[in-house]
């Protein structure tokens, strides 16, 4: 299993996560977060915003399905410009479900 | 060391609190997040009373539920403890109890002290 954490605009997110459940993969965690990337924020005029306000997608999903999850994400969040975000793919070792204490996604 | 990332309901923060407090484990990290799973969200719960929104296809449900993640760091041994006694105070036995996921950790650093590895957890 492994968790991929996609930090994307607030805008593309809601079209990333209906797309994603087109796709079969509806379980998923959202998190509203700032962050910056190596832009170091963006400057408007004379004014510098130090951190930019992001959502971030979590979700775990099996081995073979990560490129789907991927490739879905991608197209959906890409514009081009800078600040479309990042992926971050780690490994889970174990799941479980609290309701039944079952082992397993 | 391990990250065991819970994703409860809100209101059972305090009791999991207590509960693991009681086997040594204070130290937490909870955020409010929204998610669901493979229900969707909850649908048709919500009654519309707007004609023309009960008209249209919109179900009335709601798409994201409230939910806490809670991020707990342990030693390897601890990890059974935690994940029973995560389940034992959170199962209802209805939809929506929550997910626990057991990820590798490679390192931990104290700040104060600037620990590393084990000592670092508590």
């Amino acid at each position: 299993m492994k968790m991929i954490r996609a930090i994307l605009r607030p805008d593309t997110a809601e079209e990333v996560a209906d797309f994603l459940a087109d796709a079969g993969f509806v379980s998923m965690t959202k998190i509203q977060v700032f962050g910056r990337g190596k832009q170091k924020g963006i400057t408007v005029g004379t004014i510098h915003y130090d951190e930019l306000p992001k959502t971030m997608i979590m979700m775990v999903v099996e081995d073979k399905n990560v490129k789907k999850v991927l490739k879905i994400v991608h197209d959906k969040a890409y514009t081009g410009n800078f600040g479309d975000g990042k992926i971050f793919i780690t490994p889970v070792e174990e799941a479980y479900t609290v309701r039944t204490g079952a082992k397993g996604l | 060391m391990k990250e065991i990332i819970a994703i409860i309901r809100p209101r059972n923060i305090g009791p999991m609190r207590n509960a693991l407090e009681q086997f040594g484990f204070p130290c937490m990290t909870a955020i409010a997040v929204l998610g669901r799973g493979a229900q969707r969200g909850i649908a048709g719960e919500v009654k519309l009373s707007n004609p023309k929104l009960r008209s249209s296809s919109k179900s009335g449900g709601m798409k994201y539920i409230p939910k806490r993640l809670v991020s707990i760091v342990v030693q390897n041994s601890d990890v059974d403890t935690v994940v029973k006694s995560i389940i034992e105070v959170n199962q209802t036995s209805q939809i929506g109890d929550g997910k626990i996921f057991i990820c590798p950790l490679d390192n931990a650093l104290r700040i104060r002290t600037n620990e590393k590895g084990e000592s670092a957890v508590l």
